[in-house]
């Protein structure tokens, strides 16, 4: 049953429609009503000016101007570009012609006004006897074979090509019939169309018509004798069914294709009551206006699967017969910003498009004002159940929930998980959003990514290392000092330029650290005093360094920045080990890099940067090679190692693995390095060990007597160290 | 989505069941069972609302929606026992419980508990089915007089019958059950307690059912390598619809990926097809709770996976940023399937992260264009929001116009036609200086004249210009009565014209010298 319904729902009749105008000389007849064009104002309502005679329209211009009113509710409700609802116009005389295709860029009513306008009024010279409604049904036919571009799409996507696709249509033909029996005829000659082309269709590539619904419309001058009575929708065959609306021309003609677009196109009518307008001439008063507008049905699934309130109810004024929903205007007041919980959005058309009011509505909505609808209620509280707004030059109305929620009184975010925890980076985040708002592209070229694919790719590279919360973090809390650095090094590639600037903030942070300026720890988060200075620039360079190792394989650039830091730490923190070997207490080395003397450590980094600054391209990597070598040297001759190699050693194992681990030192790094610094303390020799490699013990010149104690005494080394100055 | 527990008490389910020592009802069973499930959504579903109500020839609420568990299972104990089955009369009352409850918009379950005793008679489920065909038959949309079927029930829904009976008792009645499920729709089913009818095979049908139909679904939200194990509520459903090209069915992935994000009123109020509270999932170990890349920051491991509350989630820290900033995160839920996250607030204090699911497709908001279109602000040259944040990309304008946002001529209605007669009069009595709109309007008419193949119009138009010139006063602009006798003639000779052939001003020694 289930299944059955779906087919009954995959291209339905409307979606492709074809509209046939009979072109005959007999409908260049007077429709039988006229129009007063020149109405003469009365201030100028001189003597001596007699108004023109009214105009008469013929039955062509009341079938085209009604034509064209079906078309353009379809095409303003359904937009072409959606390519759900096609119409298709073709005019019949001597012959038939088409004025559009299925195709979407000649889906569009100015399209077909233009058509319209290069076929011209017919004339009385054609012959009568040889124009005949059957070759625009016959085109029809032909036209309903032809696959929209949706079927088309959709049978190129199935995997059987003999499965066949659902065609189904509607021909809408305008005309003036003779008799019943004539009508008798249209439908055998109909019948006789499809059977014949579902026959070429298949064995051209053209899809066979499923089903056809032929809706005839007979029209005659207002006031002629009209013989011709209305028959139901009745089914000629299991490919046609008929049915015959009989009706005057003039406005009866438009009433009845308004009343068919609504029933064809799955459409309904609501009317606006109460929206204040302001008078033309007198601009200090205001009145009521109602305005009628169609949208599809869908809009009010609510009220027609409730039952109406017996006060939401109530028929059109017009006398078309159309029932139509009252909502009442409320007064703007609403903030469109808010986020309303909308269930569906349907485009709507107003009725009477050129009328004041709705020209007053539309370009109210059109400036971007959005307006609720309320229902008309006798008694009970106010429901607000739509809201009208545009976007983008449509207008949409919206259906508003206005049933209980079943989200109620839910708990607050703040009891759940990471609840409690009060220093979030909300304002960071909050520009991290703004940095990653999503802008419309235009269709990728042929190779491209997807712009929406691109956007992740964005976010995969911006949070590769974004701490959730402030007392996590210490540098994105100084973006004052380390700015541009953490913007650059997310983005996918780094000039040459950007590269200085992040080495830049590097240096900037170094000397930072020489001058021994506090760094912006938040109090909050910390417990109890928080860690010393210096411990702040371990983690801070810690920190860093998983920043950069996280962007390092972005590409080479990305790398060089993170080397720039290596390189720079390497000597800094070198020099940190140099200066506990001049620390005077044994407790200096067990107690690791903790205690060291600021001063030193920095004069010393500066020092090495300033040396490192100087250096060429090649010393520099000559420099960094060779340091390297010497620590692999040593670890593989050395076991019981001093500690400053111990260091170094630590650096360069980062070095070979450090993109994968990335982050902060591990547990079992910390404890390994605090193992082996207690090992160390064992073994204080490393002072006569510096006097052996010339360049580096010029550096500590006030350290030359106690190592040449050292150098001869090895094992008594500590306590060389405990009775030093 | 809320629930209605529907229990028959008729005479019938009282009627014993003989189990070793104990002797049981089937009422009992059916309570028993129940509170099974009650059990299970305490405990997995507590934010679902569930209602109570008991039904034999008549139907009475007994608990009305609710989320307090201990109500509904006192609910239970105040069973009483009454007449015959009537399945028909039941179902009505679900119906218009839940449309004075929610409407007919939000999905509901249904869960009948029944012995299988068909009834007999008017309301029995046998008559009632009878009674749907034939109705079905004679007039297809014509609605049924007197009462209607209460199925297929008017909101989207899942009719679940568990049937406390042996399958050699209930043979002729479970086809007719299934009936029913088909003409809701298909979505639910028929169960039967496995084995032979006791205390174990009830509650173990009852415990299936809870799991297979009320599960709680673990999401994972994520942006980038930020991440969050989330649960939305209610859980979101298996996306159906027939479109006209064709049916569409769509899993949710029980992925949310952050695309990126938008201004709330960038969005403005799309239709969605649902909504969801997102609520993170208590973790187990932090590292679940967030990783940053390059992995979580040294601090704060340790203790801190012990407290919930205190371990930092992604999802509270983007709930905090969305509502500051007013904005929306747009997801991908499944293939080309979205939604979005925004901060929404019940009362003043309480606020929550909520998904709103928009409809399966690109263009599922026609205002913010096809949605795989939508790339990062990042990549573009010029940043569409300005330097101070004051414009916007959105909403994404279409080429093609609405007849309203152009002038659409329609004159249909006579005044239609006067007021464009009008207009082109009050212009043409101020030329030469609203020469510019006088032929647009001119062209406007001219246009529309061909294309209703209005000839005589065009005729009329152009007498009228003519006595318009005319009436001319003598301070007129000479200019004026040049335009107006060059227009009339145009106008007259357009009828053999091309129709985008435009009526040109006339060049006048005026108009060169106003030019220069």
């Amino acid at each position: 049953m289930a299944a059955q319904g779906n087919t009954q729902k995959i291209f339905p009749s409307s979606h492709k429609t074809v509209v046939i105008l009979d072109h005959s000389p007999f409908m260049s007849e007077p429709c039988g009503q006229t129009v007063d064009f020149d109405i003469l104002p009365k201030s100028r309502a001189a003597p001596g000016i007699i108004p023109l005679a009214p105009l008469a329209k013929s039955l062509w211009t009341c079938t085209v101007e009604a034509a064209s009113e079906y078309a353009r509710v379809v095409y303003d409700v359904y937009p072409p570009r959606s390519r759900d609802k096609l119409l298709k116009f073709v005019i019949t005389d001597t012959e038939a012609r088409s004025l559009n295709s299925w195709m979407e860029e000649e889906q569009s009513l100015s399209n077909v006004l233009q058509g319209l306008a290069v076929v011209g009024p017919p004339s009385d010279s054609d012959d009568a006897e040889n124009c005949s409604v059957m070759h625009g049904l016959a085109m029809a036919v032909e036209s309903l074979c032809e696959g929209s571009e949706k079927q088309l799409e959709l049978r190129a996507s199935l995997a059987d090509p003999e499965e066949p696709v659902v065609n189904k249509g509607r021909v809408v033909c305008i005309t003036t019939v003779k008799s019943q029996g004539h009508i008798q005829m249209l439908e055998e000659c109909m019948q006789e169309a499809i059977v014949q082309h579902n026959k070429i269709a298949e064995a051209a590539d053209k899809l066979p018509i499923t089903h056809c619904e032929l809706v005839l419309i007979h029209t005659v001058p207002v006031g002629a004798d009209n013989n011709i009575q209305d028959q139901p929708n009745k089914e000629v065959s299991s490919l046609l069914s008929c049915e015959v609306h009989s009706v005057h021309s003039g406005r009866h003609i438009a009433a009845k294709l308004a009343l068919l677009v609504q029933k064809h196109f799955h459409l309904t009518s609501t009317t606006i009551t109460g929206i204040p307008m302001k008078e033309e001439q007198n601009a200090s008063t205001s009145a009521n206006y109602d305005v009628e507008i169609l949208h599809s049905k869908d809009a009010h699934i609510e009220i027609l699967k409730m039952g109406y309130d017996s006060s939401g109810f109530a028929c059109s004024k017009d006398s078309f017969g159309r029932e139509t929903v009252i909502l009442k205007w409320c007064t703007p007041k609403t903030n469109i910003v808010e986020l309303q919980y909308c269930t569906g959005a349907y485009r709507i058309t107003p009725a009477d498009v050129n009328s004041r009011p709705s020209s007053c509505l539309t370009n109210f909505l059109l400036n971007g004002r959005a307006v609720m609808l309320e229902q008309p209620r006798k008694s009970g509280s106010k429901v607000i159940s739509h809201m009208l707004a545009s976007h983008g030059g449509e207008i949409f109305l919206h259906c508003l929930g206005t049933g209980r929620s079943p989200l109620e009184d839910p708990p607050s975010i703040s009891e759940g998980a990471g609840g409690r925890v009060t220093d979030y980076r909300i304002t960071d985040y909050g520009d991290f959003m703004k940095e990653n708002r999503l802008m419309p592209y235009p269709v990728p070229q042929e190779g491209h990514i997807l712009p929406k694919k691109e956007a992740t790719a964005v976010l995969e590279r911006t949070t590769r290392y974004w701490p959730l919360v402030i007392s996590d973090t210490i540098i994105f809390n100084m973006a004052s000092h380390i700015d541009p650095l953490p913007t650059l090094i997310t983005k996918a590639a780094l000039t040459e330029d950007d590269v200085l600037e992040c080495q830049k903030s590097i240096y900037h942070l170094v000397g930072m650290e020489s001058r021994s300026e506090p760094l912006p720890i938040p109090a909050m988060g910390t417990r109890g005093k928080g860690p010393k200075r210096d411990e702040q620039y371990r983690q801070m360079w810690a920190e860093l360094d998983t920043l950069l190792r996280a962007h390092a394989s972005t590409s080479i650039n990305h790398q060089k920045v993170l080397e720039c830091l290596q390189e720079i730490r390497r000597p800094a923190e070198e020099a940190k080990e140099s200066s506990r070997k001049a620390g005077k207490k044994e407790e200096v080395v067990v107690k690791e890099e903790r205690v060291m003397t600021e001063q030193s450590t920095a004069e010393l980094a500066w020092q090495e940067i300033q040396r490192y600054k100087a250096m060429s391209e090649r010393e520099r990597s000559d420099f960094e090679r060779g340091n390297t070598n010497n620590d692999h040297f040593r670890h593989r001759q050395q076991t019981e190692l001093s500690s400053p190699p111990i260091k170094k050693l630590k650096t360069s194992l980062e070095d070979s693995q450090g993109k994968q681990q990335g982050g902060p030192p591990s547990l079992l790094a910390i404890w390994t390095s605090r193992i082996k610094s207690k090992y160390a303390s064992r073994h204080c020799e490393f002072a006569g060990r510096l006097t052996a490699e010339g360049n580096k013990a010029e550096l500590y010149v006030n350290l030359q007597k106690d190592s040449t104690n050292g150098t001869s005494d090895k094992p008594s080394g500590v306590k060389q160290e405990k009775r030093g100055p | 989505m809320p629930t209605v527990i529907l229990l028959d008490l008729s005479l019938s389910m009282t009627r014993p069941i003989v189990s070793g020592d104990n002797d049981f009802q089937r009422k009992h069973l059916a309570i028993q069972g129940v509170s099974t499930l009650l059990d299970y959504l305490a405990a997995h579903n507590r934010l679902e609302f569930t209602a109570l109500v008991a039904f034999s020839s008549l139907w009475e609420l007994v608990v009305p929606f609710t989320r307090d568990y201990k109500e509904l299972k006192e609910g239970l104990n105040r069973m009483d026992d009454y007449d015959k089955t009537c399945i028909e009369t039941g179902l009505a009352g679900v119906s218009q419980i839940v449309m004075d409850e929610w409407g007919v918009g939000l999905p509901c379950q249904v869960v009948l508990v029944t012995d299988g005793s068909p009834g007999v008679g008017k309301g029995s489920l046998k008559e009632s089915l009878e009674r749907f065909y034939s109705s079905q038959q004679h007039h297809d949309d014509l609605p049924t007089e007197g009462e209607e079927f209460p199925l297929p029930f008017p909101f989207p829904s899942k009719l679940h019958l568990v049937c406390l009976a042996t399958p050699p008792e209930v043979q002729g009645v479970l086809g007719q059950l299934q009936r029913l499920v088909d003409i809701n729709g298909g979505a639910g089913g028929v169960y039967l307690p496995e084995g032979e009818l006791n205390m174990t095979t009830c509650q173990a049908l009852f415990s299936k059912l809870a799991e297979t139909q009320f599960p709680s679904v673990t999401w994972t939200l994520k942006c980038g390598h930020m991440s969050s194990e989330v649960q939305a509520v209610p859980v979101v459903e298996t996306f159906k619809k027939t479109y006209d090209s064709g049916p569409v069915v769509r899993e949710p992935s029980q992925e949310m990926e952050i695309l990126g994000f938008l201004d709330s009123k960038d969005i403005a109020s799309p239709a969605v097809i649902s909504r969801h509270l997102v609520l993170p999932k208590p973790t187990k170990t932090e590292k679940d709770v967030s990783e940053g890349g390059g992995g979580a920051s040294a601090e704060g491991d340790g203790d801190t996976a012990e407290h919930d509350g205190k371990a930092p989630s992604f999802c509270v820290l983007l709930h905090g940023s969305l509502k500051v900033e007013s904005m929306v995160a747009l997801v991908q839920l499944g293939e080309s399937w979205y939604g979005f996250l925004y901060s929404w607030a019940d009362s003043k204090k309480k606020s929550n992260l909520m998904l709103s699911v928009l409809e399966p497709g690109e263009d599922a908001v026609s205002w913010l264009g096809k949605i795989s279109q939508l790339g990062p602000v990042a990549s573009s040259p010029h940043n569409p929001y300005g330097e101070d944040d004051t414009t916007s990309p959105y909403p994404v304008r279409h080429a093609d116009k609405r007849s309203y946002a152009q002038n659409t001529t329609v004159w249909i209605k006579p005044s239609g036609l006067q007021t464009d007669v009008q207009k082109i009069l009050r212009n043409a009595r101020k030329l030469p200086d609203k020469q510019q709109t006088f032929y647009k309007e001119l062209n406007r008419l001219r246009k529309a004249a061909l294309s209703f193949g209005f000839v005589d119009l065009l005729e009329g138009m152009s007498a009228m210009l003519e006595r318009e010139c005319t009436l001319l006063p003598g301070t007129a602009h000479p200019d004026a009565a040049l335009q107006l006798t060059h227009a009339a003639k145009e106008l007259r000779l357009a009828i053999n014209k091309d129709y985008d052939d435009n009526i040109a001003p006339l060049q006048t020694h005026f108009s060169k010298s106003d030019n220069d």
